[in-house]
């Protein structure tokens, strides 16, 4: 495993995306995840897989600012959110926030407003012209598939059609980065491939994206860069051929081994 | 005293009935939020004193509240007794209700999956837009059942400010009850709210109905 993706923020050129240094998250006694550290380049994708319990959630909702971090550095673009286990104020927290979005694993989509609604409700309550968004959104729906459920609400999509609004959600707020928290395992199977092509889609429009996933073929086929965690560390990351393919870590080849059985 | 008397001098009362009901409505539904916001207080102390305002209020008959409210004001001050009895009626009912209500809309806020919270947060909703314009709309969906149910229990319970003798439809009743020692005009009273409430239901099934166009 080589450590050339880890960009520590600190060295010339374009900074990355977002970047993650010695991450230390416990809860009570409990120490979840231990000294992670992980860098994001633009354009890229990141697949982080790993057993039920291994801190991959925990780490992207640290950074969604879902959950707080107990020590370490988060940085967007450069930016510190977190310095040494120390927050901004909220203020500018709420500003890094206009920086990313997240799909959930159970979408949570507001049920009592339209598809559209759903789409449209957050840019304009952050300023931005109501029949611009309307278009925008439009667009997005297209774009996800779902042409004509504008008018539908939640209840009346399918699971798959639900995570695509979703995904269209937090497109609508232009993130330059994109997280996905197991955006498939909510899904019956037969639902989870239209939800993988659309990611794959926006993969090859070159959109930032930091996917949590259990779905093998895919962090294989679509990442540039694949995160295994266990226990609350990352034992190994590196390019999808050099994890998947030729792994030297005997706790990945154990974790893929029982994945293909 | 023929039935036909009977009816017309007690839905003089009805009026006052009608205020009672409303006014508390209006003052105890909002009240109710404000209780039940403090009630689940971050802060101990205010969320430990709330709770234990609404054990007084609901575990203590009403009937006495409406007592203290119109005549402790006398006993511990001194304050005459006003002669409009719908202040203190409409009060005690209020600081009731609101504890009632106050229990509901916990219950409902309470219910709503905390990935509500989650997906405004990340979208950068304030906690404002995000209680008004995510939480709050779901939570009334969810407990409009329960908020009947109390609507209908408060119709019959104005009929409690007998007790401080404001002249309300159900007091006059008993009034003519006693003198011609009849009990027509409790039967008469009983389908006055009976009526009263038919029309409850069918105004809050179509609030229910209208907002049931998502699940």
């Amino acid at each position: 495993m080589t450590d050339t993706m880890i960009n520590t923020g600190e060295t010339g050129s374009a900074p990355s995306i977002l970047a993650i240094r010695g991450l230390q998250k416990s809860f009570g006694s409990l120490s979840v995840l231990k000294d992670i550290s992980l860098s994001v380049e633009r354009g890229n994708v990141v697949s982080i897989i790993g057993p039920s319990g291994s801190g991959k959630s925990t780490l992207l909702r640290i950074a969604t600012f879902l959950e707080t971090g107990d020590g370490g550095d988060i940085l967007y673009d450069g930016q510190y959110a977190m310095h040494n286990g120390v927050y901004v104020s909220k203020k500018e927290l709420n500003t890094f926030r206009t920086r990313f979005g997240l799909v959930f694993q159970n979408f949570n989509l507001f049920p009592h407003y339209s598809v559209l609604k759903n789409i449209t409700e957050a840019p304009i309550l952050h300023g931005e012209n109501k029949e611009a968004a309307r278009e925008r959104g439009m667009e997005l729906l297209k774009k996800m598939g779902l042409e004509g459920k504008e008018n539908a609400y939640p209840c009346q999509l399918s699971g798959g059609q639900q995570q695509r609004v979703a995904i269209a959600r937090a497109l609508a707020m232009n993130p330059e980065i994109l997280f996905f928290d197991e955006p498939t395992s909510a899904l019956d199977p037969e639902l989870t491939g239209e939800v993988l092509k659309v990611i794959r889609q926006l993969a090859e429009e070159k959109m930032t994206m930091v996917v949590v996933t259990h779905e093998m073929p895919f962090a294989r086929a679509v990442s540039n860069h694949v995160i295994f965690m266990d226990g609350g560390v990352i034992v190994e990351q590196g390019h999808p051929e050099a994890v998947f393919g030729a792994t030297t870590q005997e706790r990945t080849k154990q974790f893929l081994r029982n994945y293909k059985q | 005293m023929s039935l036909m008397t009977m009816i017309v001098k007690m839905s003089e009362g009805l009026s006052r009935t009608c205020a009672i009901f409303f006014l508390t409505l209006l003052f105890s539904l909002p009240l109710g939020m404000i209780v039940a916001l403090l009630r689940m207080s971050k802060v101990k102390v205010v969320s430990a004193i709330m709770r234990f305002v609404i054990t007084i209020l609901r575990g203590t008959p009403l009937m006495l509240q409406l007592l203290a409210v119109t005549y402790g004001p006398y006993y511990l001050f001194g304050v005459s007794v006003s002669r409009n009895k719908l202040i203190p009626v409409v009060i005690a009912f209020s600081i009731n209700y609101a504890a009632y209500f106050a229990e509901i809309y916990r219950g409902g806020i309470e219910s709503i999956p905390v990935g509500q919270y989650e997906a405004a947060e990340v979208l950068g909703y304030t906690r404002f837009q995000t209680f008004m314009r995510i939480i709050l709309p779901q939570v009334i969906k969810r407990i409009m059942p329960s908020v009947t149910n109390e609507v209908v229990t408060l119709v019959k319970d104005t009929s409690m400010a007998f007790t401080v003798s404001y002249q309300e439809m159900f007091t006059i009743g008993k009034q003519i009850a006693n003198s011609q020692t009849s009990f027509m005009p409790f039967l008469v009273a009983g389908a006055f709210y009976y009526i009263f409430n038919v029309i409850v239901d069918y105004v809050m099934g179509r609030v229910e109905k209208r907002l049931d166009y998502y699940q």
